[in-house]
């Protein structure tokens, strides 16, 4: 289980699962050193006696699921590191950078940002991630090389740095710890920002504003199917092919502002590229970004599908807000990470319906934040971010909420769906009343209106329809295309029609059904098997005997059946007579008799390519599967008729190369070029025999005999025209031969 | 064995060749597979038939199949083993 899924991107629906957990801590456990091991579940278990190292590791990982046993654990820490782990189980993602949490501890107050990390490791209530992205445990969930240390592994980053991680169960116990973080509004009392004798950030001019949370859904779908249509190609330092950059930079849907945006946000393509890489929706296959499915969390809720996208905001590497796009670049540490959950947490600190400006909240992670304290930070690093990101990316994604102060500036706090992210709140109900809000037109376009739109109801629509506009009313098409992808994906006609008509204001107009049910009765017409198992069976009989058997393949002949994969297939029921693999080069199985024209084919090693080749040019003659041969004849009818359907000599002579092993026999080729030979002549000829084969010899070079001589037909044989007959007869008397006639 | 002149007893192995990571199209009817084998980009794919309706495909060439189908309007199911729902 461990193994089989990316440790970067983690779904919201693993948070939820302890075995997962369970197993990932027992694997990483196991690569501890003994000594290491020991250490680590002194603390954890706190064995009695000298336990064998598979029952520490067992306990260990059986701890996850002891909450007492957690709690007395926590109590055991020193507050920075309680608050570390508060500081993971807020942010709900159980994965973070060693960096980013040494940043949270400093600024938080802790001079050593190291040593409660370091403490939890010991603790054994914070691992180290010790496998690449996608590296698969050894079979007996060890890895191979043993850790002796956590300095060991500090020492030592990968490519992908130092991740750690904390099991949801644990880092959730520790949620209720103080953080020690101000409340900021009082801060804005104190600079000054009072409004006639009140502060502004309790009495903001008007209501606060609240966003759908469809907003990245909508550009996530819209990026989804732009990739369906064609990959992304990367380079090798990480950045997009210029093509590919411009294709993004460039398009409309996906950097289009949206219908209620505060705030721009840079690169807003690019952050589309990253939030679908960590969610999935984008899947890298060998430097090539394509297409993958649509998340199952926006099947289950429109709150699911924001906590999944809040977990990814942590795990973003390559976009910022301060930089916008970053995918090419090197980077020295990201301090964004820390710095978004800090505002969170921040906003989280406030008192009911008060709010803060932005830049308030970004002067205090300025003033705090390891990074941003640092005297030689560049000045283009110091550039303000946060409005951009609370009013640009986390508004949008319904964290917070926004109004504009009486100076006319921006305002958030954190809404009831930030609250309920970071486990400070009931969840929300987000779910939509309208459920009638699709226009369906003749014209195959479907307007969408946004406040009767669900995570599920895009994700359907994703599939079946082209999006064409985002908006207060987002626009779609069906198109063949689409509707064809949507079959691929399971859809059928009918849950199509059922989706249009269950959310459509009207109904769906009949040309429409139409047109989908057209699209749909055409794609059942062909089925292509791009590497399917073909089942040969030896009769009709053994083959209805296999189906009756329940042997998921489908009958294409009396003897043939199709399997889509072999994997489904349980041979128990099955002997093997032979197998042949289509990747693999054509076997040479046909043997050619002494006539030429006869082929004897070994049905053990011949192969589908084989049968469908021979009925070209050959005429089925005998044999029979219980003989293990077939025999087939060449004859001038099939040669014929092969030399009609295109076939040439040279294909012939190829075929007998690979098929037979040897080349084309002469009775073949003459059947085969026959027709093409200029006609030969029946002649009358006087045929000179000798019996010796050197006076022949002499015959034919013998200038008085020579041109006597028409034609050798061969060692003894020479054609002599009757009209030359005297003048031989002549000559051969000059030289003491005496002809003699029968 | 294909070449065991006995038949297999009931609950008995059945004898069977088995063929690897075939290209086939399957069509709807004979018909289909005719207009198909008629487009000369689709028949130089096409290595022969294994019955009226349906075409063995050349090894490597099924992607160049499926795109030459769409072009002529249709649109294929492509029958690919099972795959369950990602769940990331």
């Amino acid at each position: 289980m461990v193994s089989s899924i990316s440790y970067l991107g983690l779904c919201t629906l693993y948070l939820s699962d302890p075995s997962y957990w369970s197993e990932l801590q027992r694997h990483t456990l196991a690569s501890y050193d003994e000594a290491l091991l020991r250490q680590v579940a002194a603390r954890l278990v706190k064995p009695r006696n000298q336990w064998p190292v598979a029952d520490l590791v067992e306990r260990g990982a059986a701890a996850i699921s002891n909450p007492v046993l957690i709690d007395r654990r926590l109590q055991d820490l020193t507050p920075p590191a309680r608050r570390v782990l508060a500081l993971i189980g807020h942010s709900r993602q159980p994965y973070w950078n060693l960096g980013n949490l040494v940043e949270l501890t400093i600024a938080l107050g802790h001079g050593d940002g190291l040593q409660p990390v370091l403490e939890l490791l010991e603790a054994g209530l914070l691992y180290p991630r010790l496998m690449g992205a996608t590296e698969a445990p050894n079979s007996n969930g060890a890895s191979g090389k043993k850790l002796k240390s956590f300095e060991q592994w500090m020492a030592a980053p990968g490519p992908t740095g130092l991740l750690v991680f904390a099991p949801p169960a644990i880092a959730s116990r520790a949620m209720g710890e103080d953080l020690g973080l101000p409340d900021l509004s009082k801060d804005e009392v104190r600079a000054g920002s009072v409004s006639d004798g009140k502060p502004s950030v309790a009495y903001a001019s008007g209501s606060f504003q609240e966003a759908d949370g469809l907003e990245w859904l909508l550009r996530l779908a819209v990026l989804w199917q732009q990739v369906a249509a064609a990959p992304l190609r990367r380079t090798l330092q990480g950045d997009f092919f210029k093509r590919d950059f411009e294709r993004l930079a460039q398009d409309a849907l996906l950097n289009a502002a949206p219908a209620d945006q505060l705030s721009e946000v840079p690169d807003v393509a690019f952050l589309a590229i990253a939030l679908a890489e960590q969610e999935g929706i984008l899947t890298d296959n060998e430097g090539e970004l394509r297409a993958g499915p649509l998340p199952a969390a926006w099947d289950k809720s429109l709150a699911a599908a924001l906590e999944a996208l809040w977990t990814d905001l942590p795990r973003l590497s390559t976009w910022n807000p301060l930089d916008g796009w970053r995918g090419g670049e090197m980077q020295a540490g990201n301090p964004f990470p820390s710095a978004y959950l800090l505002a969170f947490l921040l906003l989280a600190r406030l008192p009911e319906e008060a709010s803060v400006r932005p830049e308030t909240i970004e002067q205090w992670i300025i003033a705090q934040h390891p990074y941003w304290t640092n005297e030689s930070l560049r000045p283009s690093r110091q550039q303000p971010w946060m409005e951009k990101f609370l009013l640009g990316v986390a508004y949008q994604l319904r964290l917070v909420q926004a109004t504009r102060g009486e100076d006319g500036a921006w305002r958030v706090r954190l809404s009831p769906t930030g609250r309920w992210l970071l486990g400070l709140g009931e969840a929300p109900n987000l779910e939509t009343v309208h459920t009638q809000t699709l226009l369906v037109q003749p014209n195959l376009q479907i307007i969408a209106y946004r406040q009767g739109l669900t995570s599920s109801l895009i994700a359907r629509l994703t599939q079946f329809a082209a999006w064409e506009g985002l908006g207060a009313a987002c626009t779609l098409q069906l198109q063949p295309e689409t509707v064809y992808r949507a079959l691929e994906a399971g859809q059928s006609f009918d849950s199509i029609r059922l989706t249009l008509e269950q959310h459509s204001t009207r109904g769906v107009p009949p040309a429409v059904l139409d047109s989908l049910r057209t699209w749909s009765n055409k794609r059942d017409r062909i089925t292509v098997y791009p590497s399917a198992t073909l089942l040969e069976f030896g009769s009709a009989e053994d083959l209805n005997e296999a189906l009756a058997r329940g042997v998921p393949a489908i009958r294409l002949s009396d003897r043939l059946a199709v399997a889509a994969s072999e994997e489904s297939i349980e041979f128990r029921h099955f002997r093997l007579t032979g197998t042949r693999d289509y990747a693999l080069q054509p076997e040479k199985c046909v043997q050619v008799e002494a006539d030429g024209v006869t082929l004897s084919v070994d049905l053990a090693r011949s192969d589908l390519l084989l049968e469908t080749e021979l009925p070209r040019f050959a005429e089925l003659v005998g044999g029979s599967p219980a003989s293990g041969r077939r025999q087939y004849r060449l004859t001038p009818a099939s040669l014929r008729a092969a030399r009609s359907t295109g076939m040439t000599l040279t294909a012939l002579e190829i075929w007998f190369h690979q098929r037979a092993g040897q080349p084309l026999p002469p009775a073949a080729r003459l059947l085969m070029s026959a027709e093409q030979m200029q006609a030969p002549q029946l002649r009358r000829h006087l045929v000179l025999h000798i019996v010796d084969e050197d006076l022949a010899d002499g015959l034919v070079q013998w200038p008085q005999t020579r041109e006597l001589i028409e034609e050798r037909l061969g060692p003894t044989a020479l054609v002599v025209a009757e009209a030359n007959t005297a003048a031989l007869r002549e000559q051969l008397r000059s030289i003491g031969i005496t002809l003699s006639e029968p | 064995m294909l070449n065991d002149p006995v038949r297999p007893a009931s609950g008995a192995r059945i004898p069977v060749k088995l063929h690897r990571r075939v290209c086939l199209v399957q069509t709807e009817d004979a018909v289909l597979a005719e207009e198909l084998l008629a487009r000369k980009k689709l028949a130089q794919d096409v290595v022969g038939r294994l019955t009226d309706r349906v075409l063995l495909i050349r090894p490597g060439r099924v992607e160049t199949v499926i795109q030459e189908l769409q072009k002529m309007g249709h649109t294929p199911q492509v029958s690919m083993k099972d795959e369950g729902r990602r769940t990331k």
